[in-house]
């Protein structure tokens, strides 16, 4: 059971009880709520924001793609996965992320978590321009994506 | 052949409608493609060092949404996005 969206911050906002609802079964005996937010120092410069920056529809793929993959390659059947990332600015402490997953026991819930965050890290198109309180806002340096042949 | 350039992350301070467009003759490549962009970029922005790299660490993806190699022949009109690397969470 997947749930996935790109939410604008100018329109709408992460909503963890939404997550809650979605992933709340009888049937899961373990939950785990990981959350981004806008920290207030990145390489001693003060932020005071971030601009997320998102290729919805290659973001939205890659999640459903990093979700099948963990069928694959985690081997837990049951579950549910809520995934939510921002676009548009967000403020100081603000959630950027959250994936909420519920599976029977709490070791498949921890794996599971962090295998979807650093999967999203790698390959998810998205992009981060910090805002600073002194300096000027610039984009974070990122990861190159693999360039796959087809 | 009209080929739109949508600019993604560090890619959009090339141009302030985060759309770039090339008119090509004929069928090219994204090897090609890439350095027509590199050409750009080095004029419109004074060889800008910062900016060439952007272009040589990105990938591109096609209108379906592929990664697409530099071996990908673009033979119509369409839209190809740039994709720096990236950073989210």
């Amino acid at each position: 059971m997947l749930h996935t969206k790109i939410i604008d911050s100018n329109k709408d906002k992460i909503l963890i009880s939404k997550a809650d609802e979605f992933i709340k079964s009888s049937s899961f005996g373990a939950s785990i709520y990981f959350l981004g937010t806008v920290r207030n120092i990145n390489q001693n410069k003060k932020v005071t924001g971030i601009t997320y920056d998102v290729h919805d529809e290659m973001v939205l793929k890659s999640f459903t793609e990093i979700y099948s993959e963990a069928n694959q390659k985690l081997g837990i059947e049951e579950k549910a996965v809520f995934i939510e990332h921002i676009k548009g600015y967000v403020g100081l402490g603000d959630i950027s992320i959250i994936i909420a997953i519920a599976c029977a026991h709490r070791d498949q819930a921890y794996v599971l978590s962090r295998f979807i965050i650093e999967e999203i890290k790698k390959r998810s198109p998205i992009w981060k321009k910090e805002h600073y309180e002194k300096d000027e806002s610039s984009w974070l340096k990122g990861n190159p994506v693999l360039n796959e042949k087809i | 052949m009209l080929i739109k350039l949508e600019l993604f992350g560090a890619s959009r301070d090339f141009n302030n409608t985060n759309i770039l467009e090339f008119n090509f003759k004929k069928v090219i490549s994204i090897k090609d493609f890439r350095l027509e962009i590199i050409d750009y970029v080095k004029q419109k922005f004074n060889n800008n060092q910062d900016f060439i790299k952007i272009v040589n660490s990105s990938v591109f993806c096609s209108e379906e949404n592929e990664i697409i190699s530099d071996n990908y022949k673009i033979t119509k009109e369409q839209k190809i996005g740039i994709i720096p690397p990236i950073g989210g969470g």
